[in-house]
């Protein structure tokens, strides 16, 4: 597209011109940090910020660190059974509220959506009060319930747009070809939605292991999580102990963004380029 | 009939998981929440039965009204910042980046996408004391000695922005997208000039999304205890804080749950506020 020097060409380029700056200086912002705090996970000397010469001696201290073990153990579990429920009942959700007629669907469909526009604190405050209130011990089964509550609403907001999208008349021609209800569930929904639920548990397993609000409140003793044990850590003082552990969990996070956007980048690209 | 009657128990089935769990472990306990809020307490922060109002008349003596004002004017300033910034970023990408917006996209994705503690202690160093910035502006001659950045209001406002801006442009981009560029063309052939076409027609046609950015920034960051903590020395306390403090180290529970409350009365407004500007912008088209 040429810009003919028409009236106003001068405010044209200005409002181009300013809005490429400001993108320009905001991706310097948001990735120059991330680049720098991997960098200086390499550094030989103690400091974080004065460059002594490469090594790889953090991430060894990192690994032989028992706390880091221990609180990276207590986070798979949570993140891993947190996801699973997540997706379970989140699958079972989406598809009632998009296949069946049932009064209050509405209300069951925001209220689910409802954690996302809760403030994470109170969430967490209310279980922990709740929970000592009925006398249960803080622990796994507290987190993973908290944890639950962090990643329903995208899971279920996942699974639902991909179960709307299904086409009915495949589960109609299964039907009629003799399937039982759960035989069309199993192998014709099913597989269907497969992409979606595999996504869905992804972030949510992301989620719960990235979180740090929900934790606080409803973790026990002994089930401290690597962002506690994190949090703690970077309320002493930043070692580069801590840039090794995050130039993992960066490599972890992205790693993981690629796996889920995989199937939709190309998707992406291919759309734009028209 | 009989048909029927299995549809309906087998919808029950799948139901009941959820709202077994929304009634269980968020309408209870938020309701737990508010009774204990008027609760009256021992002098060691147990919760006694009985109806009182003292503990939210508590929370208007001078310390707590300050959270208060700080909380509001930290998010306030949060969201404007946010929304300054984000507002380029994504007209960028919706109008002048080409084939490259996925790509851009994606790199705003990924920071966003990291462990927000990471994110955070990444600045924590950046803007210490033989950080990279004090060292910069030691060696450009800005400045002659290190400019003590930790532990002010400043930098948990650098965190802030830096954890909620990916939010602010993922929906504003959203907005701006899928606006038709032959109307915007339509506006400068019936003579309006750029200043006008923005003016008139992308700015109100993206309000949507820019009032949701401002919702998803705005209501969050009221909440948020890690960052005013890591990033400003803990100085400056906000709300989040506060309900960390009293429910977590000085246990008292009634006084917290108070403050939870009046958190949840402010997001539910700042969801009313959205919902009625959204309405009257809709209302514009």
């Amino acid at each position: 597209m040429s810009t003919p020097r028409t009236p106003g060409w001068a405010t044209r380029t200005f409002i181009h011109g300013i809005s490429g700056w400001i993108t320009l200086l905001t991706y310097l912002f948001m990735l120059a940090p991330i680049v720098i705090l991997i960098a200086f996970a390499f550094n030989a000397g103690k400091s974080t910020v004065v460059w002594q010469g490469f090594s790889l001696d953090w991430f060894g201290k990192v690994w032989s660190n028992r706390h880091i073990a221990r609180a990276l153990n207590v986070s798979l579990i949570v993140a891993l059974a947190s996801a699973a429920i997540s997706t379970a009942i989140g699958a079972l959700a989406a598809v009632a509220i998009t296949r069946r007629q049932f009064p209050g669907r509405d209300v069951l469909g925001a209220a689910l959506a409802a954690p996302l526009v809760l403030p994470e604190i109170v969430l967490g405050v209310a279980l922990l009060v709740f929970m000592s209130f009925a006398g249960v011990t803080l622990g796994y089964g507290t987190m993973i319930v908290g944890h639950v509550l962090v990643s329903i609403p995208f899971a279920t907001l996942i699974i639902r747009a991909a179960a709307s999208s299904l086409d009915a008349r495949l589960e109609n021609a299964a039907a009629d070809l003799g399937a039982n209800e759960w035989q069309t569930f199993r192998m014709v929904t099913l597989p269907q939605l497969a992409p979606a639920l595999f996504t869905a548990f992804i972030l949510s397993a992301t989620l719960s292991f990235d979180n740090l609000v929900m934790s606080t409140f409803t973790s026990g003793v002994g089930t401290t999580t690597l962002p506690l044990r994190i949090y703690s850590m970077l309320k002493l003082g930043i070692t580069p102990e801590i840039n090794a552990l995050g130039a993992l969990m960066v490599v972890a996070n992205v790693a993981i963004l690629f796996l889920v956007m995989g199937r939709y980048l190309p998707l992406m690209l291919k759309t734009n380029r028209r | 009939m009989q048909r029927a009657w299995r549809e309906r128990i087998e919808t029950g089935a799948m139901l009941a998981p959820s709202v077994v769990l929304l009634v269980l472990f968020v309408l209870v306990p938020l309701c737990v929440v508010a009774a204990y809020s008027f609760a009256l307490r021992d002098p060691y922060g147990a919760v006694l039965p009985g109806f009182t109002l003292d503990n939210y008349r508590e929370l208007f003596q001078s310390v707590y009204l300050l959270v208060f004002v700080n909380s509001f004017k930290l998010a306030a300033a949060t969201t404007v910042l946010c929304l300054l910034i984000g507002y380029p970023v994504a007209y960028f990408i919706a109008f002048r980046a080409g084939p490259w917006a996925p790509a851009l996209l994606l790199l705003l994705l990924i920071p966003f996408w990291i462990n927000f503690l990471i994110r955070i202690s990444a600045w924590v160093v950046l803007l210490g004391r033989g950080g990279l910035i004090n060292q910069g502006m030691l060696a450009t001659g800005i400045i002659d000695a290190p400019v003590g950045m930790l532990g002010t209001m400043g930098a948990t406002l650098v965190g802030m922005v830096y954890a909620f801006l990916p939010l602010t442009v993922f929906p504003i981009y959203a907005a701006l997208q899928p606006i038709d560029r032959r109307l915007l063309e339509a506006g400068a052939d019936l003579g309006a000039g750029p200043a006008t076409t923005f003016l008139r027609v992308t700015l109100p046609l993206s309000l949507p999304g820019v009032l949701a950015a401002a919702l998803f920034v705005f209501v969050p960051s009221m909440g948020v205890f890690a960052i005013p903590v890591l990033l400003g020395g803990g100085k400056e306390i906000i709300l989040g804080n506060l309900i960390v403090q009293l429910f977590l180290e000085f246990r008292n529970i009634p006084l917290g749950a108070a403050v939870s409350v009046l958190l949840l009365v402010f997001s539910g407004i700042g969801i009313l506020l959205y919902m009625r500007a959204l309405r009257r912008v809709e209302a514009m088209k």
